[in-house]
């Protein structure tokens, strides 16, 4: 077993890192004086993995989508019981999400720490799956569906990556479409279980009050040796133009909500990637935040209001920065950001500002460490998506210049790779497209 | 100005966290909320006074105006520069509701000094910044700053336009209309089109000086250390207000409608939502908070193991309280076709918790899951703060320790008769499309 105590000078904080011999990786950030303790069980499988190989395949397999977020519902029952009733026995609140890019399983508990572990370590590593319960989960999911479909925030963004996106499967919702789901069956969950939840494939994440030794104890008791699949995900290729421009759907909201997504190149490597994400948030935060002249501009002439916000999306074969928010005239937004971005390439984004966004980005991450979830959440983050520690994304704060930020302006914004999602009010008056 | 400082110390000694309430004015309170989890320390400054439809939406703007600007800071781009200067420190105001009584809040959060580059005094900073937001806000003659002003009136506007986007909360908003009809705790925290679009810059700046005046003052502190520096900070500003002082708020039990009230609307949604309100005077609330967890508060709880995971009726079932109102709600989306199914089951786990039809096990279950809840509670620090000023309100300065040991205390008979103690007030139902259409 490889262990290592990762330190971090500036914050006089620590975590302890373990390879296990099965090939998972643990992180354990002990919180002294903390009355929760927050833990994670994740594997690098989320709703873009629709098409992969094991060594044990001759040639790539596609499955439907809305698979991974499937396959999490169903781990939640086990043969005999539902893993909720399991918890109930030490009082754990639990969870469970899927993401584009990884599905994980949490709780977060004052008492009983270790065997609400247990719990967390034996479940997921325990699939039961029958034709007869895959069918039942269709109602449940058919309706969380169904629910997303009425969210305006959640299908203008929908929308905007439709747009953007040719053929990455970043664009299908991640619970997938009612059509996809009925051809989800037993044979296809296992196959994708025992092909991501390997541990070579898994993180443990844990921060709070625990004692490593406990921990890792009930690792040696209760991990699995598996053998490691070697396995490989892959994606249709993506041109670098956007596929639509502009996507407008109607629904019940009382002022056009927009998003407006500018699409790059993503990055491989994991340094890369990370690289590319904290220079383009601050690309963002010098164009667009709350203390940029250009905001200021757009929010007197009321063509934004305070819900006007922008980030980074980026993951395994996407990077997109996106502008969100109400406006009653989106279009005119979007010409506005596309032609301030043309004159921040031309004359320079604004040096001055520069090192006050990097004491507030630098205030960021230290604010993440005082809660056990967004801990255990960045080291499980970070890991998955490259070997990088949470500290290095503290440090890396202080290395970044003002050089590098203009350099990733050119970079990362093409004005010609946009497109615009508009959920507009249902009684705007038609032909105004 | 230390000679107003009437103090009153509580040191509890089985918590981590150390509670001290200070009155630094009339009808005003300094409580600092200590521990040493924290590497962050937080401020919130309440204002609390009466919801009435006469001021609702003068009170909703008020936070948002001295959060954006001040008389120090009079544009919104200067202000955020000051505020990424001191660490990317926050700095919000908002507007909630708490039974009878509308809650202006505004909050700022800052690292702790030791954090910084140099060791600079940022929460000081912080807090000097935030004193002057509420104390001395950008006024131009009689009124708020005009084109301020017109801005965030803009966006109240939009926002309670926007109130129908979020379907659960408008579904929820709606229903409570109903349940507390002619009651304060039926207007909602924005107030309407009409109430918002009646007021001005200078109504809204006589109504600011009236509150700064009269209403009740709850400031909450959260840090890893008491900071005497911080309270005579603002001690002193408020020491500059001439008050008023109105008295504490409070809140009337909801009275229970002679019918129960039905009521549905349409809106051009996938999926329906059905709020059901009961009506209690029970005065036991830390049973009644079992009951709710036994019933529909946790995913191991009647309503989601029956309603949701057994029989499919819906994709989210889930109870809650209204304590200062005395009332316990079922909030659930669910297919049209499915409305009355899911509320005839609804009915039926509430009637199995009122004939004691219910495992020991559910029972500790449910207690479980709260304690799990409440110690979590110390280690975050808006929960500890809204922990304190829900009890302020309510008259009971109870711990989180103190109140699971009274949770330890309550039995099978307190369930029973919390939940015999429910009488059905309102059905409010949003109805969706249709399904196959």
């Amino acid at each position: 077993m490889e262990k290592k105590i990762v330190k971090n000078e500036r914050t006089g904080e620590q975590y302890t890192y373990v390879k296990h011999p099965t090939g998972l990786d643990i992180f354990i950030w002990k919180m002294e004086d903390y009355s929760s303790t927050y833990a994670l069980f994740g594997t690098k499988y989320g709703s873009i993995n629709t098409k992969f190989k094991t060594k044990d395949d001759p040639d790539f397999i596609t499955v439907p989508n809305g698979i991974a977020h499937y396959l999490e519902h169903k781990l939640f029952e086990n043969e005999d019981c539902d893993v909720f009733s399991l918890y109930a026995k030490t009082g754990a609140s639990a969870n469970a999400y899927t993401s584009f890019d990884k599905t994980c399983y949490l709780f977060s508990c004052t008492d009983n720490v270790y065997d609400s572990l247990e719990i967390l370590l034996s479940f997921v590593q325990d699939p039961y799956f029958t034709e007869e319960t895959v069918r039942k989960e269709q109602g449940i999911i058919g309706q969380e569906i169904r629910m997303y479909d009425d969210d305006a925030n959640w299908r203008v963004f929908f929308n905007m990556l439709q747009g953007i996106y040719h053929n990455h499967p970043v664009k299908i919702d991640i619970a997938g479409t009612v059509e996809s789901i009925a051809k989800i069956n037993a044979d296809l969950l296992y196959k994708c279980y025992y092909t991501f939840y390997n541990l070579n494939n898994m993180v443990l994440s844990i921060a709070g009050n625990v004692d490593e030794d406990k921990v890792l104890e009930l690792c040696d008791k209760l991990l699995k040796n598996n053998d490691n699949p070697e396995l490989e995900t892959a994606f249709e290729p993506e041109p670098d133009t956007v596929c639509k421009k502009e996507v407008v759907q109607k629904l019940e909201v009382s002022m056009p909500i927009f998003n407006i997504g500018f699409k790059a190149k993503p990055d491989k490597d994991g340094m890369e990637m990370f690289r590319a994400e904290r220079e383009t948030n601050f690309v963002l935060s010098l164009i667009a935040s709350d203390t940029s002249d250009f905001y200021k501009q757009l929010y007197d002439e009321g063509l934004i209001n305070s819900s006007f916000s922008s980030e980074v999306f980026n993951g395994d074969g996407y990077f997109c920065s996106i502008f969100g928010g109400e406006s009653r005239d989106p279009r005119l937004v979007r010409d506005r950001i596309v032609a301030e971005i043309e004159r921040c390439k031309k004359e320079g984004l604004d040096r001055e500002r520069f090192e006050l966004i990097k004491k507030a980005y630098y205030g960021s991450l230290i604010r993440d460490l005082n809660d056990a979830d967004a801990i255990a959440t960045g080291m499980l983050n970070f890991k998955m998506m490259g070997d990088i520690s949470i500290f290095d994304a503290i440090e890396a704060v202080a290395d970044i210049t003002f050089e590098d930020v203009q350099k990733r302006l050119e970079k990362q914004f093409n004005t010609e790779n946009v497109t615009l999602s508009i959920i507009e009010p249902l009684d705007s008056k038609e032909g105004q497209v | 100005m230390r000679a107003f400082l009437n103090i009153l110390l509580q040191e509890l000694v089985k918590l981590a966290i150390t509670y001290k309430r200070e009155k630094i004015g009339e009808g005003i309170h300094f409580t600092a909320l200590i521990n040493k989890r924290q590497k962050l320390n937080n401020i919130f400054i309440n204002l609390l006074t009466p919801l009435s439809i006469e001021t609702v939406s003068e009170n909703a703007i008020i936070p948002r105006i001295l959060s954006g600007t001040s008389k120090d800071y009079p544009s919104v781009t200067l202000l955020n520069k000051k505020l990424y200067s001191l660490y990317g420190a926050s700095l919000r105001g908002s507007v909630t509701k708490m039974g009878d009584s509308q809650v202006l809040v505004l909050c700022a959060g800052c690292i702790n000094n030791r954090y910084t580059f140099d060791g600079e005094k940022i929460t000081e900073e912080l807090i000097e910044l935030l004193t002057g937001c509420l104390i001395s806000p950008n006024v131009s003659g009689n009124g708020f700053e005009e084109k301020d002003f017109e801005l965030k009136k803009q966006e109240l506007l939009d926002d309670i336009d926007a109130e129908i986007n979020e379907k659960r909360a408008y579904a929820f908003k709606r229903a409570n209309q109903n349940v507390y009809r002619n009651e304060p705790a039926a207007i909602s925290v924005n107030g309407n089109k009409e109430t918002a679009g009646r007021i001005t810059a200078v109504s809204a700046y006589e109504q600011y000086k009236r509150l700064l005046a009269t209403a009740q003052i709850e400031i909450c502190y959260v840090g890893e250390e008491y900071s005497e520096s911080c309270r005579d900070i603002l001690a002193d500003a408020f020491s500059k207000i001439k008050r008023n002082y109105a008295g504490d708020n409070h809140s009337q039990k909801s009275p229970l409608k002679d019918e129960i009230c039905r009521v549905s609307e349409n809106l051009d949604v996938a999926q329906s939502k059905m709020v059901m309100a009961f009506k209690t005077n029970y005065e036991d609330i830390v049973a009644m908070k079992l009951m709710n967890a036994v019933f529909g508060a946790t995913p191991i709880s009647k309503l989601f193991m029956n309603v949701r995971e057994k029989l499919s009726l819906c994709y989210y079932c889930s109870s809650g309280i209204n304590a200062a109102k005395g009332v316990v709600y079922v909030d659930s989306g669910v297919e049209r076709s499915n409305v009355e199914k899911a509320e005839a089951e609804i009915m039926n786990q509430l009637n199995a918790i009122k004939n004691g039809d219910f495992t020991n096990e559910e029972m500790e279950n449910a207690r479980r899951s709260i304690v799990n809840k409440w110690k979590g509670i110390e280690d975050n620090a808006s929960s500890i703060a809204s922990w304190y000023l829900e009890r302020i309100y309510n008259g009971n300065l109870n711990s989180p320790a103190e109140q699971i040991e009274k949770l330890m205390k309550v039995t099978r008979d307190g369930i029973i008769s919390a939940a015999n103690s429910l009488k059905p007030d309102t059905v409010y139902v949003l109805a969706g499309k249709e399904e196959n259409k």
